[in-house]
């Protein structure tokens, strides 16, 4: 032991509980903490708050609270049909991406595949890449494409999902290859000398043991291509728009309370599935 | 096995790939105004973009914003991060469940939340006015200021996940060993806690830079009119100016400056690491 170490040893004071610069120090952690979740937190919040606003411009304090900006946000086309629209893409991007994603994520973990390494950043890349960047290369992508195939792919249903998919794959990919890779081979391996077909150790003890990592999977590509703005920003045309392009298009002239209230059903909606996933998985483990 | 990875691959391939290399085939285009693009090969796009002082300044606010935004959501991740990485285990699934469901909100929701908080007539102002602090609004919006904390909100909780993720696996053990021995907090701190998480800190501020760069959302909604940062700039030539070798090049001059700026950071940091 160094000589500096013993003598700051001999001034901290002995058995009276934690030293003071300690006590600071866990203070200073534990603000630290509050401000970050404060700041994370309040914009939420005031999202959530303002939705119950009794008057048509947001202004403090509030004149009264209300449920009915829900119901008018509901009757705003532009919102009710870019829900539905997003709830579409999303959903059909998850159902492809999924399966893709976590058969990728199978072979490249027990798999014995040269390059793995490299194949497994190519699957990620597209998280890598700058969604505005992505999304300007989709729509120059489908304008060439659209020429040839004298095919409409901008702002179509299928045009939409199929950049989405960039965006359910990579989330898939990554979260079942985290959990696979946490996972013990022995049973497999046992079942297997057991006398076990390949067939049957996949769907008697590798799907199972896989379950987690693919509901992970599946919330985690379903929301993230549900609120993704970036990439569709400029995929989208007017009769086809997605709610968080809707969204920003509104609030580039208002904030008001109807606004509030499309964005604090998503919140929910978000809320809801988190919960409901980490009752099946904790998802403290998997992230 | 391959069989398995190919439809993956394909599809990123397809979709990713091949609109990467025609945009940058794009990029080395002439604009012409009359017909949208003529075919060539130039680099003029690139030179156009560099040598203009709108975009060098545009260039210059995304970075300006990235570096002081990574910094500032570092200095106030690590700490929170430590301490979720330090709770109990029912504490610490409670809290990391509440650092995931803001990551899925979404940047516009965020916005709009901090346009209710920072507007003239949101809640802080109207809370000064209220404790009769001010008598005139403080422009808080509209401001790179308001882009800044905006920016925060959005990667804070990517900067706390990947670094507990690593502080977890520094056992506790190590630290008290170290206090033991006499080290203060802020040595224990400096010279046990930091190195070990160095790995996580590069991560963290590898991925949390890349977020900032490409800020969008909240550059548009947060920072007014006057305010540009590279992201909305690439967006504008493509939807409104319509001059997509321009857009192209910007791009790519956009995805360029943060690979090699991450490339570097990991480089310089990681070599740290080993010493």
């Amino acid at each position: 032991m160094s000589v500096a170490s013993l003598s700051s040893a001999a001034t901290a004071p002995a058995a009276a509980g934690p030293g003071l610069s300690v006590r600071l120090g866990r203070l200073a952690v534990s603000a630290a903490l509050v401000l970050a979740y404060a700041i994370v937190f309040a914009p939420i919040v005031m999202v959530i708050v303002t939705s119950f606003f009794d008057q048509e411009i947001v202004t403090f304090p509030p004149e009264g609270l209300t449920w009915r900006w829900y119901l008018n946000a509901w009757a705003q086309r532009d919102f009710a049909r870019g829900f539905l629209t997003s709830l579409q893409i999303a959903l059909a991007a998850t159902a492809i991406g999924v399966p893709l994603g976590t058969a990728a994520a199978l072979a490249l973990v027990r798999g014995n595949i040269p390059g793995r390494g490299i194949i497994s950043t190519f699957l990620l890349a597209p998280l890598a890449v700058p969604a505005i960047v992505a999304g300007s290369a989709l729509y120059m992508f489908y304008l060439r494409a659209e020429d040839w195939l004298d095919l409409d792919i901008k702002a179509t249903l299928g045009g939409l999902v199929a950049a989405n998919v960039l965006i359910t794959i990579p989330w898939t990919v990554r979260l079942v290859t985290a959990s696979l890779s946490g996972l013990d081979r022995a049973a497999e391996e046992a079942a297997a000398n057991l006398g076990a077909r390949p067939l049957t150790v996949f769907r008697r003890i590798t799907l199972p043991m896989l379950r987690p990592g693919i509901v992970a999977a599946a919330l985690f590509s379903f929301v993230a291509s549900f609120e993704n703005l970036e990439l569709n920003l400029l995929l989208v045309g007017p009769g086809r728009t997605t709610l968080p392009v809707a969204m920003l298009s509104y609030l580039e002239f208002r904030m008001d309370p109807t606004l509030a209230a499309v964005a604090t059903a998503q919140i929910l909606m978000v809320t809801i599935l988190m919960l409901v996933t980490d009752r099946f998985v904790k998802l403290s483990r998997i992230v | 096995m391959f069989a398995l990875i190919l439809p993956a691959f394909l599809v990123v391939a397809a979709l990713l790939v091949g609109p990467m290399v025609l945009l940058a085939r794009i990029s080395l285009n002439q604009y012409s105004p009359t017909q949208l693009m003529i075919e060539a090969t130039t680099a003029q796009n690139y030179l156009n973009a560099v040598s203009d002082p709108y975009y060098r300044g545009v260039m210059g606010t995304t970075l300006l914003m990235a570096f002081a935004c990574t910094a500032l959501t570092l200095a106030l991740g690590f700490p929170a991060a430590y301490r979720l990485a330090r709770m109990e285990s029912r504490w610490k699934s409670l809290v990391t469940v509440m650092t995931l469901i803001p990551l899925l909100v979404g940047n516009v929701v965020r916005a709009a939340g901090w346009l209710g908080l920072l507007g003239n007539d949101g809640f802080i102002n109207a809370s000064l006015r209220g404790l009769g602090l001010i008598s005139q609004p403080l422009q808080l919006i509209y401001t790179p200021g308001a882009v800044a904390v905006g920016t925060i909100a959005v990667v804070l909780p990517y900067m706390i996940l990947t670094l507990s993720s690593v502080i977890e696996s520094i056992p506790r053990a190590v630290e008290e060993a170290a206090a033991n021995l006499g080290a203060s907090a802020l040595t224990v701190f400096r010279r046990v806690v930091w190195p070990l998480a160095l790995p996580g800190t590069v991560a963290g501020c590898v991925l949390v830079f890349i977020l900032c760069m490409n800020t969008y959302a909240t550059a548009v909604l947060l920072g007014g009119s006057q305010f540009k940062m590279m992201a909305p700039a690439v967006y504008d030539q493509f939807s409104r100016g319509m001059n997509w070798p321009f857009g192209a090049a910007l791009a790519f001059i956009l995805l360029a400056a943060t690979l090699l700026l991450t490339v570097l950071g990991t480089a310089l940091l990681g070599r740290r690491y080993a010493r």
